[in-house]
């Protein structure tokens, strides 16, 4: 018995749609056959058998994205297909030598190196790439290495292609002499947890989205008490799915796109894609970790259609049975931690959105009204993160403030968007 | 001490030494008369007559294969090849006689010769008369070559030729012939395959001859700038070339870079830079990088003609990638 795995096809891919199967479970097949085709971001991908067998049983159904390096399959008899990543689960049965990180074993086999040659240095005695790759340092590196018993793996180079030079060793040896300090008794215990394959892909996906969007963030105040009317006298007719806040925002949103179709863009790296259709994503908590289905269209259908669509997709979310094409696409998605009693929240943007909104809980508190006399509110804080490569902080403005204007006069989330002028 | 120029120390080497040894005659095209294309020979038909100062046909094979064989009988010939780019025509003399006797001969005949001859560009002479062949001569085992790079060493690295047993290729520079220079009223006496430290330095090495060295020079001052300290040897005899130096110079410095006016291809660079691969090996703290012109023949164009020779910019560059 062995396993398929999810391949990676490329550097930056963490996870992959496994669209169809070609096999069918019991069936036998022959090296070369198709076994199951993946779709990426970019393209969809055919898996080819290396060798003959049997698919036993199928563990990701077609239509399910799964992280790369999770068993899709088991097999009777063949040869796992594409290689595991390093860190796939590790239940196959012909052991160490698909725990070696596959960049090693593409170099150990392109230059003939025989594994018992290769000093293993990764977990569980896994030969890692940089155990395989020539160590590039200049003759005088080495001698120097040599001579101050410096161990050249553990020195970075500052030359060209990150070649060790004489100045690379003899930093290091500076380094090198100041002995452990003895461990403190007091240190708290420290577990060390192997993140696994969906936490590493999230971990990765919001540190680009961090790092590569330059946010900026506006905030408004809502005043909910002529929505939270509504909302009672909607849902107190009681057909249809229950009208909540976050329906009502999301239809809001939805009408602020289509009444101002400049914010309904997104910056696609080389080029502006602009939408005709507002799609609102909710992000969502899932046993797959966080997703974000998307409501189509929240512009241009009813509220009661809006509200529908989202409650059954929060609840394919919460089952993790959410589709492809339940996910992706749209320019503003929203995250709603009001149930937490969190007054606000400033998100990260979901790429390749150009806007999400944090929606904080709804509060009562005094107001000063026109004559100076507190008033009883209900308040809602919205907090817009905007992508600044496209957006710019006035257009955000007048977009938020349209959103709150929508929320405030909570009878025009029942009518049709008003045509741009 | 005096101010002298390039031209005129190899004028004063010539004169001091047909003073100093009545075998010592010169031969060469519009030498005696006209003395000399580039006037290197002024003054001295006058002086020493016709007999020691011999007008010849343009010749080139003749002129040689006269120098060779009085040599052989005991003469000491300077003969005078206009342009280097016409050795082509002395090949056989020099390669197959001048540098073979010795050897051919049990030790028991030389050829006390001497052949000056000018190389290199910058005067828009064109790809006929800018070449720099001293490879093909260093090639030869029997010849020597010297390429002095300042009036001084034209004077004495002359006048050591003249002196040697053995046949003495000394290659002077077109474009240094005009080069002001300090001359010691005591001539240094050097000896052939000595190398001269030109700029001491101890982060990167720069090997050139010729006008390289002013070039080496020049990229050095840029580098001295930024911190970087640059040791120049000007070799001043490419065969024998003074290996042991390099290799000190190397041994202290751990970055090399070599330089020369000649095409950098199967060069003179070629072969300092393999020795010092092999037998510096441990020493290299970086590539050893060349400079040297590129691989088409000199064009005639001013513009294209100087982006054409090696300059100081391109040896920083060389000095950067070395470093880098």
């Amino acid at each position: 018995m062995s396993d398929l795995v999810m391949p990676k096809f490329g550097l930056t891919m963490t996870e992959g749609l496994l669209t169809e199967w070609h096999v069918a479970p019991g069936a036998a097949f022959r090296a070369g056959d198709m076994l199951f085709t993946v779709e990426t971001e970019k393209v969809a991908n055919e898996i080819e058998a290396e060798a003959d067998g049997t698919l036993a049983e199928i563990l990701v159904q077609a239509g399910d994205t799964v992280p790369v390096g999770t068993p899709v399959a088991r097999l009777a008899g063949g040869v796992a297909a594409p290689p595991p990543m390093a860190a796939a689960p590790a239940e196959t049965a012909s052991g160490k030598d698909t725990l070696d990180s596959p960049a090693a074993r593409k170099l150990m086999a392109e230059h003939g190196l025989a594994r018992e040659a290769v000093d293993a240095t990764g977990r569980d005695g896994r030969v890692m790439k940089e155990d395989v790759l020539r160590l590039i340092a200049t003759p005088l590196a080495r001698r120097l290495a040599e001579a101050g018993g410096v161990d050249l793996s553990r020195v970075e180079g500052s030359g060209p292609r990150g070649r060790i030079k004489a100045r690379d060793v003899e930093a290091a040896a500076q380094a090198v002499p100041a002995p452990p300090p003895a461990p403190s008794p007091a240190l708290p215990e420290v577990t060390e947890i192997v993140p696994d394959a969906t936490r590493r892909a999230t971990a990765a996906r919001v540190s680009a989205a961090k790092r590569d969007i330059p946010h900026f963030y506006l905030t408004h105040e809502a005043d909910m008490v002529a929505l939270a009317r509504l909302r009672a006298e909607l849902n107190a007719e009681g057909h249809g799915q229950k009208i909540s806040v976050t329906h009502m925002l999301i239809r809001a949103l939805g009408l602020a796109l289509e009444e101002m179709p400049q914010m309904n863009r997104i910056w696609a790296g080389d080029r502006i894609l602009a939408f005709g259709r507002a799609d609102i994503g909710m992000v969502a908590e899932t046993p797959d970790g966080l997703r974000i289905p998307v409501v189509r269209d929240a512009g241009g259908t009813s509220l009661d259609a809006v509200a529908a669509q989202a409650g059954a997709l929060a609840e394919r979310a919460r089952t993790g049975r959410l589709t492809p094409a339940d996910v992706g696409d749209g320019v503003i998605s929203i995250s709603n931690v009001g149930m937490f009693g969190v007054s606000s929240l400033t998100p990260i943007i979901n790429p390749p959105n150009a806007m999400i909104l944090g929606v904080g809980a709804e509060r009562s508190l005094f107001r000063p009204d026109a004559d100076g006399a507190p008033a009883l509110r209900r308040e809602l804080t919205l907090t817009l993160a905007c992508d600044h490569r496209i957006i710019d902080g006035a257009d955000a403005a007048r977009f938020l403030s349209a959103v709150v204007a929508l929320l405030e006069t909570p009878l025009r989330l029942l009518r049709p968007a008003r045509k741009p002028a | 001490m005096a101010e002298t120029r390039y031209i005129k120390a190899v004028n004063q080497a010539l004169k001091d030494a047909m003073r100093d040894d009545p075998t010592v005659f010169l031969i060469g095209e519009d030498i005696g008369a006209a003395g000399g294309s580039f006037k290197a020979t002024r003054d001295l038909l006058d002086l020493y007559g016709p007999e020691r100062v011999y007008d010849a046909p343009i010749a080139e094979a003749a002129i040689t294969g006269i120098a060779v064989g009085a040599a052989l009988t005991g003469m000491k010939p300077v003969a005078e090849i206009m342009f280097m780019d016409f050795i082509t025509l002395s090949m056989d003399m020099l390669v197959n006689q001048a540098a073979k006797a010795r050897s051919m001969f049990g030790g028991q005949g030389s050829v006390p010769m001497v052949l000056r001859t000018p190389h290199g560009g910058g005067l828009n002479a064109g790809p006929q008369h800018s070449q720099c062949l001293e490879a093909w001569l260093a090639h030869v085992p029997g010849l020597k070559v010297v390429v002095p790079s300042n009036p001084a060493d034209a004077y004495s690295l002359l006048r050591a030729a003249i002196d040697d047993p053995d046949p003495v290729i000394v290659v002077e520079n077109k474009a240094l012939y005009a080069m002001k220079g300090e001359m010691p009223d005591t001539p240094e006496r050097i000896e052939i395959g000595k190398a001269r430290i030109a700029r001491p330095g101890r982060d990167a090495t720069v090997v050139a001859y010729g006008a390289a060295v002013g070039m080496a020079e020049a990229a050095a001052e840029v580098m001295a700038a930024e911190g970087v300290e640059v040791e120049v040897i000007d070799l001043r005899s490419v065969q024998p070339w003074d290996e042991a130096c390099v290799l000190e110079s190397l041994s202290r410095t751990h970055n090399l870079v070599v330089v020369h006016e000649a095409v950098e291809a199967f060069g003179v660079g070629a072969e300092i830079a393999a020795r010092m691969a092999d037998i510096g090996f441990d020493e290299l703290d970086g590539p050893i990088v060349r400079v040297g012109a590129p691989f088409a023949p000199s064009p005639f164009g001013k513009t294209l003609e100087e982006a054409y020779r090696p300059n100081a910019d391109r040896i920083v560059a060389a000095l950067r990638r070395t470093l880098a």
